[in-house]
């Protein structure tokens, strides 16, 4: 697999660029800001790019456009968006109508090696990665109300699961369960939610988020 | 004060004429009218008796009336008197239809005196005076033409009437009158082009449907050019009709020149009237609008000098600096002979400093109630500017704050994580240590919830990088009862607005959590013209005032400072409902 860094940190750049080569990702190029970020790409043809959301001149929406930028002109490349704090609107900004190929989590996942290096496999391949921050809000928003009261907590957990953008698999080795249970929990969460059930994990992230979002 | 300059007030203490004088002159034109008529019915050569007297009446009497009664009431304008010379000169030129050979020749050494001082009088309009170096080149040179007269006279012996014909060189005297009729008509067309120049420079608001009617008076400069080259060219059959449009037109121009210079003295009566019209002490507006009104001239402001910051104000106490652009003019307006403001007019005006003087007198007796006021709205003003500055000043050390966090312990810590990730990422999952670090790990990301929590109290960076709709969303997610948020900004409105803005929903949620036992709430948005209005309503059990939270209380100074006002209901069990208008013109 193939990954570009762009982020203005030098400590972070480095770190996360050993944390990914440790792990067998090469790590093709590394840059400071999203203008170095555009004119690499074509020429590195990343699987994946992993991008600080506050990035010179300004530090304020230049990897947030880059990330957009990408996500238009390049869909074959997934975007990972790191950022300091999450936020529900951005979240829906950078999924729009899409999931596929885009994750935006919070830089702390770094430290959690297993988690991000698996959320980062699942962008490269196409997938989703959505910052449990996020989700948990957004379910916190519901929780007390119809039809959302309904589900167990054991289904709360698989529905927060499936909006982070983890596939059915990623969620039955999470819980220690079987493939067939987790199925199990996904047709009766979508069934108690009145919600027609989606062909593929990525589908599965927008349509669960923009449920959510209310 | 250096950028400005005292009104020019010379020739306001020209004296009118006296009775004398004034008798003189309409005998005068009395026995010159009369004189016409003979001159008309026993000239040899006149062909209608009637309509030439009359033509000759109806270009000759207007200016020795009208530049009388000019000369009388507008004694600062030299212009009454050269019209009084035209009068004249244009009478001595009729002189030509005498039988007397003497009279005859005198008539014909004027010939060329009447368009050249019909010129003079378009170019000198209204102060009498040619202004510019080019006015009085062209003015010269016509005169210098129309001199000429002189020697064709004494060269053309071929006219047996001609008494001072001295030498006969009838070709040379024919050469020369040809010249004149060329240099004549080139001046008139050059008067035209002045005068057109002059409109383009000082587009004059004032009196405009009047100082149109003058403008049109080129058409007459046109006219006499063109009567001028018919007798060059001897286009005959053309110079019977022009002659008789060029006289209609050029004796109608003294009567609207008087009518001008007499709406002025009009405008003096109103200043007069002024005081009365203020009544006691009127307002800084409503003094600026009677002034404008007694000048009539609606682009006339007042401004008015502040002494305590040493500048001048405008009718709203705001800051202004009286330069004067091109057409402006300034007079001084004094009280107790120190000056307190200025009068800024359309440099029309110039032309009668009489107005003026009274305007300005008028405005200086009533102007101190009007000139406390902008002095206490200037004060107000200065305390809004610094509120804002105040404001300006936290936003950006708030900014800098949130950044220094940004860039420095959060990245470290970030850093820190993400080493001990490793590290324990490293050892098998049931080793002690592998215990250890995750719950040094722990530990670091608590921490780094909490500095985020607190950059961003300090500074909600989403709504300066993203705008309220994506601050307002998280806001609306976090809170503890369902938040609906309805309407929307059009586009990005500028920071501290977005700010203000955010914080007043922030807190208003922030009540609504602890103290409103509410079960849900609204934010909305509204955006009208350059107010956006922010209202966040709750269900809960109301009673909350601006006087008991500082939080409120600090978010209406907010809201105030950046101009805007902030209002909430709560009555006892009914809800709360905050809301703020926010001006954000840009």
């Amino acid at each position: 697999m193939r990954a570009v860094i762009a982020e203005d940190s030098v400590l972070l750049r480095e770190g996360v660029s050993r944390l990914l080569a440790e792990s067998g990702i090469e790590v093709v190029a590394t840059c400071e800001s999203a203008d170095e970020l555009m004119v690499l790409l074509p020429a590195e043809k990343p699987d994946v790019v992993i991008v600080d959301i506050r990035l010179p001149p300004s530090y304020t929406d230049e990897g947030m456009r880059a990330a957009l930028t990408i996500r238009a002109r390049h869909p074959g490349v997934g975007v990972l968006v790191l950022s300091q704090y999450v936020e529900v609107g951005l979240a829906m900004q950078l999924l729009a109508d899409s999931a596929d190929g885009a994750g935006y989590l919070l830089k702390d996942r770094v430290s959690n090696v297993k988690d991000f290096i698996d959320a980062l496999h699942r962008v490269a391949a196409g997938g989703s990665a959505i910052d449990p921050v996020i989700v948990s809000a957004l379910i916190a928003k519901q929780r007390n109300r119809d039809p959302l009261s309904r589900l167990t907590p054991r289904e709360r957990e698989v529905l927060a699961l499936m909006a982070e953008g983890r596939s059915n698999q990623g969620i039955a080795d999470e819980f220690a369960i079987t493939l067939r249970a987790v199925e199990k929990y996904v047709s009766s969460i979508f069934s108690k939610l009145d919600m027609p059930s989606t062909a593929g994990d990525s589908k599965r992230v927008l349509a669960v988020l923009l449920y959510l979002r209310g | 004060m250096g950028a400005v300059v005292p009104p020019r007030v010379d020739g306001s203490a020209r004296r009118p004429p006296n009775y004398r004088k004034v008798l003189v002159i309409s005998s005068a034109g009395a026995i010159a009218g009369a004189c016409l008529i003979a001159l008309a019915y026993t000239g040899p050569e006149v062909a209608q008796p009637g309509l030439s007297a009359a033509l000759a009446c109806w270009v000759t009497l207007p200016y020795i009336i009208a530049g009388l009664i000019a000369w009388r009431r507008r004694p600062d304008s030299r212009l009454g008197m050269l019209m009084v010379t035209a009068g004249f000169a244009t009478f001595i030129n009729f002189l030509v239809w005498s039988s007397n050979d003497l009279l005859y020749t005198l008539g014909v050494a004027a010939q060329f005196l009447p368009p050249v001082l019909f010129l003079h009088v378009f170019l000198a309009f209204p102060s009498g005076r040619l202004e510019s170096t080019l006015d009085r080149a062209v003015v010269l040179a016509a005169y210098g033409a129309a001199a000429l007269t002189v020697p064709v006279i004494v060269l053309d012996a071929d006219d047996p009437r001609d008494v001072l014909a001295a030498v006969d060189l009838p070709a040379v005297a024919d050469f020369m009158h040809k010249l004149q009729l060329v240099l004549v008509s080139a001046m008139s067309l050059a008067g035209i082009a002045l005068l057109i120049r002059r409109r383009r420079r000082s587009g004059r608001p004032l009196r405009a449907s009047l100082g149109l009617l003058v403008d049109s008076f080129s058409l007459g400069l046109l006219m006499i050019a063109g009567l001028l080259l018919a007798g060059l060219f001897g286009w005959t059959s053309v110079q019977g009709p022009l002659r008789l449009a060029t006289f209609a037109v050029i004796g109608t121009a003294p009567i609207v020149f008087l009518a001008v210079l007499l709406q002025a003295r009009l405008g003096r009566a109103s200043a007069a009237q002024l005081l009365e019209e203020l009544g006691v002490n009127p307002g800084p507006a409503e003094l600026q609008d009677a002034v404008a009104r007694a000048l009539r001239d609606p682009s006339a402001k007042l401004a008015y000098w502040v002494a305590e910051f040493d500048a001048y104000a405008d009718v709203d106490g705001r800051q202004m600096d009286p330069q004067l652009g091109p057409g402006r003019s300034v007079t001084p307006i004094s009280q107790d002979g120190r000056q307190v403001a200025l009068l800024l007019h359309d440099s029309g005006l110039d032309d009668d400093p009489r107005l003026l003087s009274s305007v300005a007198a008028a405005t200086g007796m009533a102007i101190q109630n009007a000139q406390l006021q902008v002095e206490l709205r200037a004060r107000l003003e200065d305390l809004r500017g610094s509120r804002i500055r105040i404001l300006q000043a936290e936003q950006r050390e708030r900014r800098r704050l949130e950044r220094d966090l940004h860039d420095g312990a959060q990245q470290r810590l970030v850093a820190l994580s993400l080493e001990l990730g490793k590290l324990g990422y490293q050892l098998s999952r049931t080793s002690e240590m592998r215990a250890r670090l995750d719950a040094a790990n722990a530990e670091v990301s608590a921490a780094l919830a909490e500095l985020r929590d607190l950059a961003h109290g300090i500074h909600p960076v989403a709504v300066s990088d993203y705008g309220l709709g994506v601050a307002l969303e998280s806001l609306a997610t976090r809170a503890p009862v369902p938040v609906q948020v309805v309407g929307a900004t059009e586009g990005r409105l500028p920071e501290p607005v977005e700010l203000a803005a955010f914080y007043l929903v922030s807190e208003s949620l922030a009540n609504v959590a602890k103290h409103a036992r509410a079960t849900s709430a609204v934010v909305e948005l509204k955006q009208e013209a350059t107010t956006l209005i922010v209202e966040v309503r709750d269900d809960g059990v109301g009673g909350a005032t601006t006087e008991h939270g500082a939080g409120l209380r600090g978010l209406a100074d907010r809201v105030e400072a950046l101009g805007g006002r902030m209002q909430v209901w709560s009555p006892v069990g009914e809800g709360t409902r905050v809301r703020a208008e926010i001006a954000c013109g840009q």
